[in-house]
């Protein structure tokens, strides 16, 4: 299983800005070619992992991996097989699309990689027309997939992607998972996406991190997730004109149970799976919940 | 395969030039040295026939080696603090420490955007007031000399602007205070007033200065040889001219490296958001 071939690995993380505990102990894996999704509400420090995970900073303590070596010390070979697509700025507005491109393409020159073709990327990130356009012109989608287009074409072994679809129309959106499926399929690149959007996740990740008040709180597939919260099934229902809403493990029997102690009469049943999204709210709300006790103490 | 370190060093070769191609195109950078010209060139018009009856040549000659130092002083120095603490702010410095070698091809792309400026800024009054103004080339061949002086010169105020850059991420505080900071270099420095006619005190800081030494080179190959009587030590110094400026120089070799890579560990997308957030609150 090539997924068992670790990539990138870090354990007990923890980042301290002055008073704030960002990271309290954060530990997460990938293996190659897998496709991770760091989700969490904003605020929740997925950025922060993810520039430590970058070597961008240190970790107050903790210990990180990536392709074998620690990040902050690791040479530029390494810096040469890590893919990086920041939170977008404004930089280089007066530089033309593919200009910038092949100067970037030209860094990975020495490192014997096999680098895409400027002509070939532009064209899959659907950037081809706009070749020599100004970057300072390109919408919010197409300045996005430009920013992959910089983050992939040393064909790096392992892509951190750090909000890629924040401000996006739903168009947009979509043809940019429409790329990174391709991405994934196309090369064996261990992807690290960071979202705070759930449908996003589902859609593009093999395996969902939910990181909340510097903790993950939760490991697993979309679906392992969702069958998580299974024990939350709802059971609406009205009874003399009253609503009733009941969350249980066993629907069916409870059901049936409803039914036979309400021979008279039960109207408007819904019986309501919980999806993922609700599990994420439901994580995420436990969540500060104990949070709450914690402080209270 | 290619070596590393050459490939970096071309790829900021080639970085600089597209910047400095790029921003000939930007109606504000072309305005600035334009506008900046045409006031020089104003100057020098009016004090062509203003005759210094002592020193026996005209106001626009002796101010003229000085322009030149100030328009080097503007392009190396305080350009290239406002242009890298602007690019620590957009993100650019960013990108380019994502990249194999990327501070460095940063670092080589800076020097040779600003190395271009400064030609420019230099040609900019040179071309129009040796038309314009009478007398600025009566030296001759020795005037040559002045290119090379400002080679050195740009060579020991560049690192300046560099360390002001690695030390500020806030482009509009550079670009103000530079400016402030700049045109009291400038005055201290004797540019247009003689340092010998200032109290003794002032000569002493205005001789630790970089910019007094470099115009000071610049009169000694652009005026009069006589001229170096309204010098201090009535001498143009010019070993020890070279000698500080030169200093300058090294140090600033030796500092710049550490600086940039203090300055490229320290950058990250949380701290360019930080000082985002700074940013927008005092608008």
């Amino acid at each position: 299983m090539r997924h068992d071939d670790v990539i990138l690995e870090a354990s007990g993380l923890r980042m301290t800005y002055g008073e704030t505990e960002v990271l309290r102990g954060v530990d997460l894996r990938a293996g190659r070619g897998e496709v991770v999704a760091l989700l969490g509400p904003n605020g929740a420090g997925k950025t922060t992992t993810v520039e430590i995970l970058e070597g961008f900073r240190a970790p107050s303590a903790g210990t990180v991996r990536v392709l074998g070596e620690d990040p902050l010390t690791a040479g530029e070979g390494w810096r040469a097989q890590v893919g990086v697509v920041l939170q977008s700025w404004r930089d280089h507005g007066g530089w033309r699309v593919r200009d910038l491109l092949d100067l970037v393409r030209r860094s990975y020159l020495p490192y014997g990689r096999d680098l895409y073709d400027v002509d070939a990327l532009l064209d899959e990130v659907g950037l081809s027309t706009h070749a020599a356009a100004r970057i300072r012109t390109l919408s919010g989608g197409q300045r996005r997939r430009l920013d992959v287009a910089i983050g992939i074409v040393g064909r790096p072994a392992v892509l951190f992607l750090d909000e890629p679809t924040a401000g996006f129309d739903p168009v947009a959106r979509r043809d940019f998972h429409e790329l990174v499926h391709r991405l994934a399929d196309l090369a064996d690149t261990t992807i690290l996406l960071t979202t705070h959007d759930l449908g996003e996740a589902e859609r593009l990740a093999d395996r969902i991190l939910i990181l909340d008040g510097g903790v993950i709180v939760a490991d697993g597939s979309p679906e392992a997730l969702a069958r998580e919260v299974a024990g939350s099934t709802e059971v609406r229902w009205v009874h003399d004109g009253e609503r009733h809403v009941h969350a249980t493990a066993d629907a069916t029997g409870f059901v049936r149970d409803l039914l036979a102690r309400h021979p008279d009469g039960v109207e408007g049943l819904e019986i309501v799976r919980a999806t993922l999204e609700d599990a994420y709210l439901a994580m995420v709300r436990r969540h500060e919940n104990t949070e709450l006790e914690g402080a209270d103490r | 395969m290619t070596a590393p370190i050459p490939t970096a060093l071309r790829a900021g070769v080639r970085r600089g030039v597209v910047e400095f191609l790029n921003s000939l195109r930007s109606p504000t950078d072309v305005g600035f040295w334009i506008v900046g010209a045409i006031v020089t060139v104003v100057v020098l018009w009016f004090l062509r026939t203003d005759r210094i009856a002592e020193l026996d040549i005209t106001t626009a000659q002796f101010i003229f080696p000085g322009l030149l130092a100030v328009q080097l002083l503007i392009a190396a120095t305080w350009g290239v603090g406002v242009m890298i603490s602007t690019e620590r702010e957009d993100g650019t410095l960013l990108r380019a420490k994502a990249l194999p070698h990327g501070t460095l091809t940063y670092a080589t792309g800076i020097t040779m955007r600003s190395l271009l400026e400064s030609a420019v800024a230099v040609a900019l009054v040179l071309v129009p007031s040796l038309f314009l103004v009478g007398g600025l080339l009566d030296r001759g061949p020795v005037a040559l000399a002045a290119v090379g002086i400002l080679v050195l010169g740009f060579v020991a105020l560049f690192p300046i602007g560099l360390a002001v850059g690695a030390l500020s991420r806030n482009p509009r505080a550079v670009s103000g205070w530079g400016l402030l900071v700049g045109a009291a270099v400038v005055f201290a420095s004797g540019i247009f007033v003689p340092l010998i006619t200032f109290p003794e005190w002032a000569q002493v800081i205005g001789q630790l200065l970089p910019l007094y030494w470099l115009g000071l080179l610049l009169r000694s190959v652009l005026l009069p040889e006589n001229l170096h009587v309204v010098e201090i030590g009535e001498s143009w110094r010019t070993l020890e001219a070279f000698g500080v400026l030169g200093a300058w120089a090294v140090v600033g070799i030796l500092i710049a490296p550490p600086l940039l890579r203090r300055m490229a560990r320290r950058e990250s997308g949380t701290s360019l958001e930080r000082a985002r957030q700074k940013a927008l609150q005092r608008v």
